[in-house]
Parts: C-alpha cells; structure tokens; sequence
C-alpha cells in the first residue's frame, strides 16, 4: 500500500501534464460583443481606494478595484495564478524570495509608465510605519519589496510561500497598484480619485449615488475591454436591489445566501442568470480555550456535536448553506479522505457535558444585525438541548475586531474567506503566537505541521499536511465551522463573460452585453 | 411684531445649546472606544493610546466639548476618518435629494389629506367620512418598508412604470428626477396624509361647531365661502403646527425610505455613519437636523402670528 501511494504520488506530475493538454481542446469561443453600459447593484458604499485613507478594501469596492486597477497576477478559470501586470515569475529554493518579470509598456491612466519603481513605491507607502497604514497588517510577512532594474520586482519574505502568486490575485488595497504621481499630487483627494492601470478610468463619482467607470482605450490588453461604461450603484436595502434587477434598472447585482428567497425567485426567471461559485474557506467561530469553560475539550467537543447543520441551514437560507466539516470547504483544492469532523451526535453530546460536572454557562458574540441574531438564537437552541446555556452578547461589527484580538471573548465568530491558497489564513489563524490564532491554543504538533505545508512544493504533500491540521483540530475542537462560503451574483441572462467569484469579488472588468 | 421676532429668536439660542450639547454627549456616551472602531485589526494597547493621544479622546469631556463647538462655531464639524470628507460637504452633496424628498412627500401629503380633512368635516358622520377615517387609521397602521415594497413591486417590477431605485440630479434630467422620486415621496406620503387629515377634519368640526359660523350660515353665505375661509383659516394652526413638525421630521428620518430606494440623501449618510460608527459624521448630521428642526418650528410660531393676529399681539 505504501508502494502504491508513493508511486501515485511520484505520477502525479505527469497526470497533470496531460489533463492541461487536453484542456485547450475544449475551450468553446465565445462572441465578445463590444460597446454599451451596465449598472452594478452593490450593498455598500464605496468610501474610498487610498489604502492609508480606507485601511482595508470592502465587497464593494473589490467590483471597483478589478475596473480601475490590476494586480501583479490573476486566477485563470482552473484557480491558478496567470500573468497579468507580471508575465513571468520565479522563486528561490526556500520559497522566501519571488522574483517577478514586468510586462513593459503598460501606462497608469494618467499616462506615468508602470515600472518596478512605480510597484515598490506602492508597497513602500504601505509599509511605512509613518503612514500607520492598517494595511501593513496584512503584508506584515513581506520583509521588502526591492526593484532590481526597471521591469524587475523581487518580493522578499520573512516566511516561506509556496504560492504567493496566487494569493496576489484578489484586488484588495495591498495587490492593486496606484500611480505614485497621482497619490502625489493629489494628495487627500487621491482617496475619491483613484488612478490606476486597469481596464476602466474612473469618470465622476456622487458619493451615495453613483461611480460611473469608462472604458480605457489605452489599455495594455487590446481588445479589452467589451464594455463602454460601468455605473456602480449603492442599493443597500435587498429588496429593492432585487426589484432593481427585475425592473432593468441594475444589470447584475451582489447577493447571499440570506437572501435566500430572492436567490430562488431568480433562478426561476428565464431572463436573469444566478452565478454561484462554491468558495473555500468557511463561516467559523472560535473557542477561547484559555477560559471556562472552553478550557475543557469535552465541553467544545459537546457543543461541535450539538449542532444539527442541515436544520441550520434550513432556518436561516431555506436550505442554501453548505454545511462545513473543514476549514477548507469543497471550493478548494485540498481534498481531505477523513477530515475528522465531529459526527452531529446530540446523546453524546449530552454525556459529555454531564462529565464535564459543571453548568455550562457562556457568552457568544454575535453582530448586531438580523443576520447575527437570528444565527445566535439557532445556535442557542442547538446547545441548550445538549445542556448548555448560552448567553448572545450583541455588538457591532466594528467591535469583533478589538475584542477578538484582546482576546475579551469566550466565543467569537470569524470567517475563513475563499483564498487560492489555505496558507495565508491557516497560518495566522492557528500558529501559536499569532495575533489572529484566537483560540489561545498551543499545539507543538499542530504549529509543525503548518510550518511545513508552506515549505513543500509538493500539492500531496501539502494536502497531507493540511488534512491532518483538520482532523487535529477537530478533535481538540478550539474551532468550529457551520457553512462553507457560497458566493453569488444575480444578473440579467444578456451579461456575458461574467468570471468566477474568486475570493468573494464581483469582476465585472470582462463582461459584455449580448 | 418685530419684539415677537426677537422674543423668538432669543428662546432659540438656549435651546441650539442644548442641543448641541446632547448632540456632543450622545455621541461621547456611545459604548465602544473610538480608537478601536478606527484601527480595527490593529488595535494593539500602544497604537490604541497614540491614537487617543492624536485625537485629544484623553483630554476631559468638558474640554473635548467647548473644543468642538468652537470649530462648529466656525462652521468646522470636523472630517470623516473613514472617507476624509469634511461633515459639510458630505451633507452638502446629499441636502438637495433629501429636500426635494421631503417637500415633495410633504406636498402629496396634503393636496391628498386637507380637501379629504374638508370634505369630511363639511358631512362628519356621513358614509365618505367614516370610510377615509378608516382608511386613514389603515394608512397610519402600515410601516413605510411595506408600502416601499408593495409600491416598488407594483409600478416598477409589474407596471414597469417607475423605476425602482436610483437618482438623477433635477439639474441633469428634469423629468428623470421626479420619476425617480414618485414612488419614495408617494411612500412618504401615504404615511403623512393621515395624520394631516385627522387633526384639521377634528378642528373643521369643532370651528364648524362655532356660533360665528352659525352666524354666517344665518346671514347667507356661501357654503363655500363658510367652508374655505370662515372655517379653515381657523382650524389650520394645528394643520400647520403638524406640518412643521412632519417637515421637521422628514430632514432626518427618512432613513428607511431612503435606503430602499437608495437615494443619495441625508438620512442615508446617517445609516452609514451609524453602521461604520462614523462618530464625526454622526454628530455632525445630527447637529445640522436638530438645527433645522428647531429653524422649522421658528417658522411655524412666525406663521401662527400671521394666521392668528391675537398671538401676534401677545394675547390668547
């Protein structure tokens, strides 16, 4: 059996190769028509894309962000990184240094070249302890960004990465390049006019009302892109945001699971198209293994298996959530065979807290929003079966943070979102000494193997290691996890070339109207 | 009427303070700590007490307080940290749709609820009046999201008349813009008209009632003439006392309104701010429609002097 194993493990390379080649042959041409205007319906305001102002990119302006700027690399549609502003890169034999090779002659939209010079001033303003950029956060293990020679990018970083092309894809506020001429210039104002190199040029923008992006004819990609006009529309209230796209007025807007209903209205209506992308990653919740009663195993243990998914499911999206056993979920490309999910088994449940001998009183955090209440009274109805009595402790979203991260809490929630690689957020999540690894949980066993999964090329290798992080965790139960992240989009049937809904972002940079 | 202007305006500045002061406190009291709310994920103990030190939060509230009202005094209410607009400008870019919403509603509201106020106190008891008294206590009944809705789902998805959300500016597209806002300030509307038409109805009665009238109606008036000047000049004080305070309301709270038609108005900027605890906008927008509230009830006391000579000369 170990032959055999090893031996698949030795052929893989060589499957890969082939099922790539077969691949091309398959690709279906699409007509991309060019011309005409489309209306995003979005939930959120945009408040802006200068990363010292706005700290950290939402939903909303992820839509703007992919029109206006580009990203080093991007997510072709099997998930792996492709070249974008980047033709080419390479890295040293220890992972920790990535080399890039620029593509030349791309302009921002103001018409300054885009060069490395123009890449690492971007990183460097972020990466200034000056600036207090709540950026710097999340490219805390990027040691530096160097500039070798004018289309030359070298990252150097303080940890392994085996795959940091393909986690520099999405379009937050530490991938997009700005034009260090604009910030310049610009100055406060640079926030609301944003200049980047991407396929559309921000044309006005009436806070609260409407951003309309125009078409780039200069744009390195030609024949891209299709579209004359993107208009981005905030329509917070969901309902109407719906009718929106019922009565024309919006082409494509953003929707979830929550909204179930409207989510079914249009898959039933010939002249919409629902996308739906079957992220990684998972809605989650963390044990504060350093308090009571979570300091006890047999007490989380209890709660994991009191909780009946299927009927979670059922009661707050008519059955649309996909129940997680993982932190990885079936959108991503580890595949564990056992992953060691804790079996719904309410009567053992209950046993476990009768041996725990104490009352099992606590307090979960939940956002103050109809969608964290009522996720709060499912949850507590699932534990008071078992025999356990929890308390919801209601706070604003901008408050989980904080005490997430004081650790004031005994149950918080969390959410894994979809990456192209796990390791940036098992890492942080679950590395002893890690600000975001908010179980409070030492496993010597549990930090080795993530150490490991990021220094080893080898996809099986890794899927090992990441599967035996899951069964760890599961079993010592400092996290839990309800559903998996479904993305959706509702649109009208004529937009075409919409893309997956990688990490959550509606790209609508490559579409066009039929 | 001069000294009654004064009077007014005097009585005014007291209460401005006051507002401002709860304005100030409400925001001070909210629980959360404002540092945390801006660093987020990197609310660490030290980068927490810098930013307090940067912002002044450590300094007494009293201090914070005179501070703040001196630059509202200078017409600085300070700037957004989400966004970096200032509170002024934000509001700026948002008073025109919340005002065309509102007077717009406030306008719908009574040509539909004062000749229905009329027309129900000239035959009170009658078969028309016990129906649109009814209707109107079933108007009163139905929360404006529903109305929204129901109205969005009848002109705009079925009828496809109307569209059903957006904006554009009246300066862009003239009869774009009021078809935008039809259905909002119809929404508005059918919440207003009742409450409209159940205070004058109750006072056309009761004027009606008056031994003047009896005296005109002996002397040969028109009914008309009994019904539209004799009568509802006099029962008008608490129409427009009403419609003051429905004014006053609309500037601020719309909110719900607005956000499921999502006009770009005032009432939006404050369920953001609220939502991204945005104190600065907060008390800012909230400042501004206290002060607007309390400029419209001014102006209603102007009108009762006008509509009243008696209170004009300080005699009730």
């Amino acid at each position: 059996m170990t032959n055999i194993a090893a031996a698949a493990r030795r052929r893989a390379p060589i499957f890969l190769v082939a099922a790539f080649a077969l691949l091309p042959l398959t690709e279906r041409a699409q007509a991309q028509k060019p011309g005409g205007s489309i209306t995003v319906g979005q939930e959120l305001d945009i408040t802006g894309f200068d990363p010292l102002k706005v700290g950290v990119y939402d939903t909303s302006t992820f839509t703007a962000a992919a029109a206006i700027f580009d990203t080093l690399t991007t997510l072709n549609d099997k998930g792996e990184a492709a070249p974008k502003l980047a033709e080419s890169w390479t890295h040293s034999d220890d992972y920790k240094s990535w080399t890039f090779k620029l593509r030349q002659g791309v302009k921002f939209h103001d018409g300054t070249p885009f060069n490395a010079q123009a890449f690492k001033e971007n990183f460097d303003r972020q990466k200034d302890p000056a600036n207090k950029c709540r950026c710097a956060f999340y490219i805390t293990n990027v040691k530096e960004v160097l500039a070798p020679d004018e289309y030359t990018v070298v990252y150097n970083l303080t940890d392994p990465s085996v795959n940091l092309p393909a986690t520099i894809t999405i379009q937050s506020q530490n991938n997009v390049v700005h034009s260090p001429t604009a910030w310049k210039t610009k100055g406060d104002d640079y926030n609301r006019n944003p200049v980047g190199t991407g396929p559309y040029i921000l044309k006005s923008w009436t806070a609260g009302d409407r951003m309309v992006l125009e078409k780039n004819p200069n744009y390195w990609d030609k024949g891209r892109p299709y579209l004359d006009r993107i208009i981005l529309k905030p329509l917070p209230d969901a309902q109407s945001r719906f009718a929106s796209l019922q009565s024309g007025e919006a082409d494509i807007i953003w929707d979830d699971e929550n909204d179930a209903d409207n989510i079914m209205k249009a898959q039933k209506d010939s002249k919409l198209t629902v996308h739906t992308y079957k992220g990684s990653g998972a809605q989650v919740y963390a044990f504060n293994t350093k308090q009571a009663p979570f300091d006890d195993v047999r007490v989380r243990q209890a709660l994991v298996m009191s909780i009946d998914r299927p009927k979670m499911s059922q009661a707050i999206s008519n059955g649309l959530s996909r129940p997680a056993s993982n932190p990885y979920g079936d959108g991503s490309w580890v595949k564990c065979k056992d992953d060691g999910a804790l079996p719904f088994d309410l009567e053992k449940a209950k046993a476990l807290i009768k041996d725990h001998g104490k009352p099992v009183e606590f307090k979960m955090l939940v956002t103050a929003t109809p969608r964290g209440r009522m996720i709060g009274q499912v949850l507590q109805q699932f534990w008071k079966r078992a025999g356990a009595n929890m308390e919801i402790e209601q706070v604003d979203q901008a408050t989980i943070p904080p005490r997430a991260f004081t650790r004031q809490f005994q149950l918080v929630p969390w959410r894994i979102v979809d990456l192209a690689d796990p390791d940036p957020q098992m890492y942080a999540n679950f590395r002893s000494g890690s600000p975001l690894a908010l179980a409070n949980f030492v496993d010597p066993e549990l930090d080795r193997l993530l150490d490991h999964s990021r220094v080893t090329a080898d996809p099986a290798a890794r899927i090992e290691d990441y599967c035996a992080i899951s069964r760890l965790i599961n079993k010592e139960a400092i996290w839990f996890w309800t559903f998996q992240n479904t993305y959706y989009a509702l649109s009208s049937a004529r937009l075409k070339g919409f893309p997956k809904i990688y990490n959550g972002v509606i790209d609508v940079s490559s579409t066009w109207l039929e | 009427m001069l000294n009654f202007i004064v009077r007014r305006l005097l009585a005014i500045l007291p209460v401005l303070l006051a507002v401002s002061l709860l304005t100030f406190l409400i925001a001070s009291l909210l629980p959360g700590d404002l540092a945390y709310v801006i660093l987020g994920d990197q609310a660490t103990p030290e980068n927490v007490a810098a930013l307090r030190r940067d912002m002044g939060l450590d300094q007494p509230l009293w201090w914070r307080y005179l501070s703040w009202l001196g630059h509202v005094l200078q017409g600085d209410l300070g700037r957004s940290f989400r966004t970096g607009q200032t509170v002024l400008q934000a509001v700026a870019e948002r008073i025109p749709v919340s005002l065309q919403l509102m007077l717009m509603a406030e306008f719908i509201g009574l040509v539909i609820g004062v000749p229905v106020a009329i027309a129900c106190a000239a035959r009170a008891g009658g078969a028309f009046d016990r129906f649109m008294t009814g209707s109107a206590f079933a108007m009163l009944s139905m929360p404006s999201f529903l109305m929204a809705i129901l109205l969005i789902y009848l002109f705009a998805v079925e009828l496809r008349w109307l569209p059903a959300t957006g904006y554009v500016p009246f300066s862009e597209e003239p009869l774009n813009n009021l078809r935008f806002f039809v259905l909002p300030a119809l929404t508005l509307a059918l919440a207003e008209w009742p409450g409209i038409m159940r205070v004058l109805r109750s006072d056309m009665i009761a004027t009606l009632q008056e031994d003047y009238i009896a005296l005109a109606k002996a002397k040969g008036l028109k009914p008309s003439r009994i019904l539209f000047v004799h009568a509802l000049k006099p029962s008008s004080l608490t129409l427009v006392t009403v419609t003051g305070i429905n004014i006053g309301r609309l500037l601020g709270g719309t909110l719900i309104v607005e956000t499921i038609f999502a006009l770009p108005g005032i009432g939006r900027l404050l369920v953001g701010a609220i939502y991204t605890r945005d104190l600065v906008i907060l008390q800012g927008v909230v400042l501004l429609v206290a002060c607007g509230f309390v400029i419209v009830n001014f102006i209603v006391d102007m009108l009762y002097a006008v509509l009243d000579p008696r209170i004009r000369h300080g005699h009730a």
